[in-house]
């Protein structure tokens, strides 16, 4: 079995701790540096340019590192959430994310960054053996997302293509 | 109510004994009782033998989903390729599966299809993700692009142009700003011609898609 890379972007040290724990009993895992410490230095900066700081430096040792997969918590990064899967999506092909969320999350902010570009999605409460199911399966360039979450997927596949299909598009060409 | 149409007498049956718990259950062997059982009963459900005859294709199958946009479609066929599968998706159908399916999985993919779920190989799953993320890229590159155009406008024109987008007409908008109708056009006229469009539908439509999700151009005025 071939060994995966697997980083994690959580501000949390207790839980990222644990989950690192879990993956590591996973067969052909490795865990690598924690990726949260560049962003710690960002902690000192002034909060206007904490997120850019942070997005900034997490990208940098994303990019550094580069691990096959990065569990990205959602809730860590609050409304730069979304920009940051976005730019890790684009300057970090390789790696492929996966969100990690709280058990109450809405669905709209899972459908979000999906949309941004990340490969699926798990709460922390899920069962150890999920998320070592979904190293393996995210890692063979499939998804791991709910049959639910596909149909909302289409949902808005489909309403994005009846509204781009509505001269918008070619106006912005 | 659910529906199951196809020719052969030998899938109806096989259907039906795998859902006829689920929901009140009605056949269709012909196009035409296909057509009218879906405008007037509206079921919940169609489950449709892909070579069901005077359906042409997925063309055909999108003119029937035309019909009762309220039914989701599972689509049985024999064999199927991930290609036809994709276009079939992509035309909104809900399901595909083969015609021979096991009875308690035919009963699984109904009952998934129905909580607004999307039976789809794991292979196309992965496309579709894909698709959305293009489609969000294109949408965000738009964006930007009206974003900037709609930051030449001045803060008036900017303002009557939002009042376009939300569907007001020059009087409305009139008495709102408390000008004249013909101010209103004015300011009309230029925006037109700083965003080189041609009338106020394309103007709405580009103002709507890019404010009522842009917080940064309002800012700017």
């Amino acid at each position: 079995m071939q060994t995966v890379t697997v980083a994690i972007a959580d501000r949390d040290p207790g839980r990222r701790k644990k989950l690192e724990q879990l993956l590591k009993g996973g067969a052909g895992i490795e865990v690598m540096a924690n990726v949260m410490n560049a962003s710690g230095k960002a902690h000192s900066r002034k909060a206007a340019a904490l997120n850019a700081a942070c997005t900034e430096d997490i990208v940098l040792e994303v990019s550094r590192l580069r691990p096959r997969i990065l569990f990205f918590n959602l809730d860590s990064f609050g409304s730069a959430s979304l920009k940051m899967i976005e730019a890790l999506n684009r300057e970090c092909p390789d790696t492929f994310i996966v969100v990690l969320t709280e058990g109450l999350i809405e669905e709209e902010q899972i459908l979000r960054a999906l949309a941004n570009g990340a490969r699926g999605y798990l709460t922390h409460e899920a069962d150890r053996c999920y998320f070592l199911k979904a190293v393996r399966v995210v890692d063979q360039g499939e998804i791991w997302v709910s049959r639910k979450m596909l149909g909302r997927i289409m949902d808005k596949v489909c309403t994005d293509i009846s509204l781009l299909g509505r001269g918008s598009l070619d106006f912005a060409r | 109510m659910i529906l199951l149409a196809s020719s052969s007498q030998d899938n109806l049956s096989r259907w039906e004994r795998s859902i006829h718990h689920l929901d009140p259950v009605f056949v269709s062997k012909n196009l035409a009782l296909l057509n009218d059982q879906l405008v007037r009963g509206k079921p919940q459900i169609l489950l449709l033998d892909r070579d069901f005859p005077g359906i042409d294709g997925s063309e055909g199958i999108a003119i029937l989903m035309k019909l009762s946009l309220e039914t989701k479609f599972i689509i049985l066929s024999q064999t199927v390729t991930e290609e036809i599968e994709w276009e079939l998706f992509r035309i909104g159908v809900r399901g595909c599966c083969r015609s021979d399916i096991e009875a308690e999985q035919l009963s699984s993919v109904v009952e998934a299809v129905g909580r607004g779920e999307l039976w789809i190989r794991r292979s196309l799953s992965w496309r579709l993700l894909n698709e959305l993320v293009t489609m969000t890229r294109e949408q965000n590159r738009i964006k930007r692009t009206v974003s900037q155009l709609l930051s030449n406008l001045t803060r008036r024109e900017y303002e009557i142009a939002t009042l376009v987008g939300n569907g007001e007409s020059n009087k409305q908008i009139a008495r709102r700003l408390a000008i004249t109708e013909r101010t209103v056009k004015a300011h009309l006229t230029e925006v037109f011609r700083k965003l080189d469009v041609a009338d106020r539908l394309k103007l709405a439509l580009i103002v709507k898609g890019s404010v009522s999700s842009s917080t940064t151009t309002q800012a700017e005025h």
